[in-house]
């Protein structure tokens, strides 16, 4: 009897606990959302990004928080698009938030923004490139990054402007080749490159799509070979990236210029993989590792301090995936939630909109202004965009936009027999 | 244009060898057991992993980790058939589809688990070595995998032809009762029969790495490649095995250049539901 009478009492406790309403909680700290596949096959990468984005809280935090409120983060796991939904439907209805920052894979992040569109919540995505993301005209999200169709249109632009000179092509001479994986993140890079690649003029020999799961690219190589095209534009994941890179040297392809646009050709595999073989390939992905001179002085120190602080705390320098967590969390954090003075979505659409970080306000160089609702890209931040790196020694090294470069573009790409010889080699 | 069609024939069959290579285990076990081994692809991502481990680690070459990898793998076989095959070998193939896919997932997940989703390969001297004739190349590793496709097939063979557990194996595949009849130990043969299909298959994966990469699901890519083959060649021919995989890489190789590498994949689908209709029983099954 008295054991049931404690039980009763202890239930009674938590029952009461548990029903205290979340606003009553959330009044002492500023509670945001955090949905990243935190398990899962993305797990590695999402866990990566929301690293980024907890060292922007965490620099705001220790400065007194925002609004004199310690920054909070309340996870949801989004292994899948439907779980990510299910976790977004739960973080708005069960934790009571009002803002949700995520979510670095596009198939999550478009399924759970139509949950908190539907809520009237903010959606604040900060990695998510597809395009699509922001073409649905929602009113309550943001995104921060560039989109994938900016990958290949300035693959082409790179294409036209300086490797046609560099190589004494008429650009309207040279021919170009364009390769990508046939699910929507290929398509919509390798549409892209091929559109912009018309439109200024240049011959397109081939625009060749594939299925990422083949075994077998010698076909795309062999035709490639047939149609001898100065450039490559390729967008692939890693295990097709990798394979064709193979199959090209089996059928000695040789180009002048090489360039991929994020995903495989910027991985440290590709390095691992072909040692210096990697060399003097092109790649096109967001970049921390721009021209300083770009950065105005503030974004300078931000750098160096998130660079410092994620080291210590994670025990290894920041890569692309956590300075998008970390930019976007720091715009947000910075930029619109002081001007909001509340979580209400209203208010943090209404500060969101107002925001205009000039160039070089951001640790990746480009600044920040959101497409209006009557844009197509309602919610996009409009001067986002990606760099062009190239692989030397092993290593990434940014040269385009020209004022973003460290290093020259090397160019042409060697032959697979002056490769052979050790022309890839940087020897010092 | 000569040589592109010839250097395209060469790619073709280059590429045929490795679906040939993919497909003896499971012919093997499909023709003698009946049973059809969702696991396939899982045991080719074990043999891949083990060459790659015992090249890390011990610097053992992969083609000289065959003399590891087969036996190994021929005696997992065996555990395998007696804790999970034996027990369904006359279960409804519902059940026999459930024990092998669970089978898959469970091998699956613990690469995931031990060796997390990198990819892995091998990287040797004469990983992406090519010989250079008139013009045309030959990638050596490919032609590696083709002659020891060949050769497997030459040697099993020999073997199902001359010895008596060879002759065992052919005659339960053709007629069970009869064999048990005739004092065939049943069982024994199916065990030895399934591990030597699973060796067969970790060998592949073994003569497979210094070409492809080693990650949890790259059985997934191969296996079902691996099942057309099959039913093309007949369910329980090797000769036929090599020949649909012949056939299949000669597919690919033209229509990919020709039509469209986006199209490949559609085009042995085509040949192979033709099959299906007009040849039920493959290029060289019995009916």
């Amino acid at each position: 009897m008295r054991k049931s009478i404690t039980g009763f009492l202890v239930t009674s406790l938590l029952v009461f606990v548990l029903c205290i309403p979340p606003a009553v909680i959330a009044a002492q700290k500023v509670r945001i959302g955090a949905l990243f596949p935190f398990s899962g096959p993305l797990a590695l990468l999402g866990q990566e990004t929301f690293n980024g984005a907890t060292i922007a809280a965490d620099m705001v935090n220790d400065k007194g928080g925002v609004w004199g409120k310690q920054i909070e983060w309340v996870k949801g796991d989004g292994v899948d698009p439907k779980k990510a939904m299910t976790e977004c439907e739960r973080l708005i209805s069960v934790q009571g938030l009002r803002l949700i920052f995520g979510t670095y894979s596009s198939s999550r992040s478009y399924a759970a923004s139509e949950v908190a569109e539907r809520n009237k919540v903010i959606y604040w995505e900060q990695g998510a490139i597809a395009d699509p993301i922001t073409e649905r005209g929602l009113k309550y999200l943001f995104r921060t990054c560039p989109r994938a169709s900016q990958f290949g249109i300035m693959a082409a632009d790179f294409a036209n402007e300086v490797i046609a000179p560099k190589l004494g092509i008429d650009p309207k001479q040279m021919k170009v080749a364009i390769m990508f994986e046939d699910s929507l993140y290929g398509t919509t890079v390798g549409g892209n490159a091929a559109k912009h690649a018309l439109k200024l003029g240049m011959k397109v020999v081939a625009t060749d799509s594939y299925s990422h799961k083949t075994v077998d690219l010698s076909p795309v190589a062999m035709r490639f070979k047939a149609r001898k095209p100065d450039v490559i534009i390729a967008t692939s994941y890693l295990e097709d990236g990798l394979l064709f890179w193979r199959q090209a040297k089996e059928a000695d392809l040789n180009v002048k210029a090489f360039i991929g646009t994020g995903a495989c050709h910027g991985m440290p595999d590709w390095a691992k993989t072909f040692g210096d073989e990697a060399n003097y390939i092109f790649n096109i992905d967001p970049a921390i590792g721009i021209n300083p001179n770009v950065l105005s002085p503030k974004t300078k120190a931000v750098l160096k301090e998130f660079q410092e602080r994620f080291n210590k705390k994670f025990g290894h320098l920041p890569a692309t995936h956590a300075s998008l967590g970390f930019v976007g969390a720091r715009v947000l954090f910075e930029e619109v939630l002081p001007r909001a003075a509340s979580l209400d979505p209203e208010a943090v659409r209404e500060a969101a909109l107002k925001v205009d970080i000039p160039k070089g306000g951001t640790i990746f160089g480009f600044g920040v202004k959101f497409a209006p609702p009557v844009h197509p890209a309602a919610g996009q931040n409009l001067l986002a965009h990606p760099a062009l790196m190239q692989w030397q020694e092993q290593r990434m090294w940014v040269a385009y936009p020209l004022d973003f470069g460290v290093r020259d573009p090397l160019l042409p790409l060697p032959t697979w027999e002056q490769r052979a010889k050790g022309v890839t080699r940087f020897v010092k | 244009m000569l040589a592109t069609v010839i250097q395209l024939i060469i790619n073709g069959l280059l590429l045929g060898g490795i679906y040939a290579l993919i497909s003896i285990g499971l012919t093997l076990i499909f023709g003698v057991l009946e049973i059809i081994n969702f696991a396939h692809g899982e045991f080719l991502m074990l043999g891949m992993y083990a060459s790659y481990w015992l090249f890390q680690l011990f610097g053992v070459d992969p083609y000289l980790s065959l003399l590891m990898v087969i036996p190994t793998f021929f005696l997992v076989g065996l555990a395998v058939q007696r804790i999970i095959i034996q027990p369904i070998i006359n279960a409804p193939p519902l059940n026999q589809i459930f024990a092998t896919v669970g089978l898959s997932l469970v091998l699956q997940n613990v690469a995931l688990f031990f060796w997390k989703a990198d990819y892995r390969t091998v990287r040797t001297a004469y990983s992406t070595l090519c010989l250079k004739t008139g013009g045309l190349m030959i990638s050596l590793p490919r032609l590696v995998a083709f002659v020891l496709a060949i050769a497997m097939i030459s040697a099993l063979l020999m073997f199902l032809k001359r010895t008596y557990t060879g002759k065992a194996i052919r005659a339960l595949a053709q007629e069970k009762r009869a064999a048990m009849l005739m004092g065939i130990n049943v069982y024994r043969m199916y065990q030895i029969a399934f591990g030597i299909g699973i060796a067969c298959v970790g060998a592949a994966g073994a003569i497979l790495i210094p070409i492809y990469y080693a990650f949890p699901t790259v059985g997934a890519l191969f296996v079902l490649i691996a099942f057309v083959v099959v039913i093309l060649g007949g369910y329980n021919s090797l000769v036929g095995a090599l020949i649909g995989g012949l056939i299949i890489g000669l597919v690919e190789a033209f229509s990919g250049f020709f039509l469209s590498p986006h199209l490949k994949e559609a085009v042995y689908f085509v040949i192979f539901i033709l099959i299906l209709l007009f040849r039920p029983t493959g290029l060289f099954g019995r009916g």
